[in-house]
């Protein structure tokens, strides 16, 4: 099951060192990044469905 | 009877001016941003862009009335080639509610305008961005951040990345010590 975004326990090693939570302009920062790969891999998977999209869009 | 204007048990004899013509009445918006006024918005994409557009927009209507769903135009603005942010998408549908962004439907020209509006934005991130983003994780001043390290960092900070978006994002970027090299993964980024 895919995990959702506040619910999500990251026990991971890592989780001690110092990740700015608070910090606005780190988030800006990472909200942007995030907004790239979000647009990266829905280009993706776009390409990859394209042949399957096309086929059903002329069976329409 | 103290003449206190405790309008709860008294009729409501000086009720607030509703049909008056009341001054422009204060925006009480506190923490949310002023509703973005789209009819500002001139669309200049030319006919073949629209074209294009539109059939894009086609490929998301899985119901057949010429429109997409609400939750679906952050996808449709990605595979257009835009970057917005979920907040950016939010703010030009006019921050509706999690139930109108199920719901409710938009048609193309409608979202024309919105489409401009994030294509005009002048705080599009940019290759240097995002690797002068990547390296503020950039401990030891390397180049590189570890893997481990950004997946926490997309699930926790920002707008978090789900663990499957994050496997699917991460897939093939590490190398055999788990670290990546962030100008060449923002390169692959941005060549999609």
């Amino acid at each position: 099951m895919e995990c959702l975004n506040d619910g999500c326990p990251k026990t991971h090693e890592e989780d001690i060192m110092d990740i700015p939570l608070d910090d606005p302009e780190a988030n800006k920062a990472a909200a942007k990044i995030q907004a790239s790969f979000r647009g990266h891999m829905t280009r993706k998977k776009m390409k990859e469905d394209k042949p399957r999209e096309e086929k059903r869009q002329e069976q329409k | 009877m103290a003449p206190k204007k405790d309008a709860k048990a008294a009729p409501a004899k000086k009720a607030e001016p509703a049909k008056a013509a009341a001054p422009a009445p204060e925006p009480e918006v506190v923490a949310a941003p002023p509703p973005l006024d789209l009819s500002t918005v001139k669309v200049e994409f030319t006919p073949d862009q629209q074209e294009d557009y539109k059939e894009a927009f086609g490929l998301f209507d899985r119901v057949g009335d010429a429109k997409v769903a609400y939750n679906q135009v952050a996808d449709i603005m990605r595979a257009l080639g835009q970057n917005p942010t979920n907040k950016e998408v939010r703010k030009v549908l006019g921050n509706p509610s999690d139930e109108d962004m199920a719901g409710k439907r938009l048609e193309f020209e409608a979202f024309l305008p919105m489409l401009q509006h994030i294509v005009n934005d002048p705080n599009k991130g940019t290759f240097d961005d995002y690797v002068e983003g990547l390296r503020v994780f950039d401990k030891e001043g390397n180049g590189t951040v570890m893997g481990a390290e950004l997946r926490i960092v997309l699930g926790t900070l920002g707008e978090k990345m789900t663990e499957a978006e994050i496997d699917a994002l991460m897939q093939g970027q590490e190398d055999e010590n788990g670290s990546i090299n962030f100008e060449a993964f923002v390169k692959h980024i941005m060549s999609i």
